[in-house]
């Protein structure tokens, strides 16, 4: 077995956006029911988010800088140039929207959400938002995962013929 | 339960900063990848055009909502418009980034 410093982080960025996603469908739930007494765990939960998308951003941007030019290059000669040209290019400019909300929402959910029917809509809106935007992300992901997999198998059919 | 019907004063401002720097960003990706000369200088800026991006996005947010906080303007907003303002901008701009590395 053989895990590559690559790898690691390229994981370890998924994870962080998936718990990240994961931490803002919490403070969705926690809103929809905010009152005095759930109010610490919307504050966590939304902490919780900001941490998450802050690591996923450092390390996606660590592996993106550092690894990703060896995968792109694969993608562009593979049948699959689009999940580099619209997916990737899409992706590492769509997780900005992400990680703005991201920082935004502990700041809304710094309110008291239970007395502040506005700051519960806020911070509902944009904990759906980071959700939406997240799968988004994590969906693009998936392909220029496949971008290079699709690649790498036609080189390996095209070696064997 | 007393329930307040306006977004606190740091609320307000940075849900204009975010709703702000969210276009800006999209801007900011049309206008690099259309134009290559900035690009290559925000590449000179932090040995990548992204990670110029990324902070430029990081210090505007902050950097407006402080401005915004102080000076109260986006508390002048009310606070539904705010709310439409920033989902608006968000919408806008995802599917502004893809149409254009869709379309050119």
């Amino acid at each position: 077995m053989s895990i590559t410093a690559s790898d690691a982080i390229l994981l370890a960025h998924a994870t962080f956006g998936a718990l990240g996603i994961l931490s803002a469908l919490w403070v969705f739930v926690e809103a929809l029911n905010a009152r005095e007494g759930n109010a610490s765990r919307i504050r966590t939960g939304a902490a919780g988010v900001a941490a998450s998308m802050i690591l996923a951003y450092i390390l996606g941007g660590y592996w993106y800088l550092h690894f990703y030019p060896s995968e792109k290059a694969i993608i562009l000669r593979g049948p699959w140039p689009f999940a580099h040209n619209l997916f990737m290019e899409t992706k590492e400019h769509l997780f900005f929207l992400t990680l703005i909300l991201a920082l935004y929402l502990p700041i809304v959910a710094a309110d008291k959400l239970y007395a502040n029917a506005m700051a519960r809509k806020m911070a509902l809106c944009v904990a759906l938002l980071i959700v939406v935007t997240g799968m988004a992300i994590e969906g693009a992901g998936a392909v220029i995962d496949h971008g290079v997999k699709v690649a790498l198998l036609r080189e390996r059919v095209k070696n064997h013929e | 339960m007393n329930d307040t019907v306006r977004l606190g004063r740091a609320s307000a401002a940075f849900a204009l900063a975010a709703a702000v720097t969210i276009l800006f960003n999209t801007v900011l990706a049309c206008v690099k990848d259309a134009y290559p000369p900035l690009s290559r200088f925000m590449g000179s800026l932090a040995g990548h055009n992204w990670t110029t991006q990324g902070f430029a996005d990081i210090v505007l947010f902050f950097g407006l909502g402080f401005v915004f906080t102080k000076t109260g303007w986006a508390a002048r907003i009310g606070s539904e418009r705010l709310i439409f303002l920033l989902a608006g901008a968000v919408v806008v701009a995802g599917v502004g980034l893809a149409a254009w590395y869709a379309l050119f």
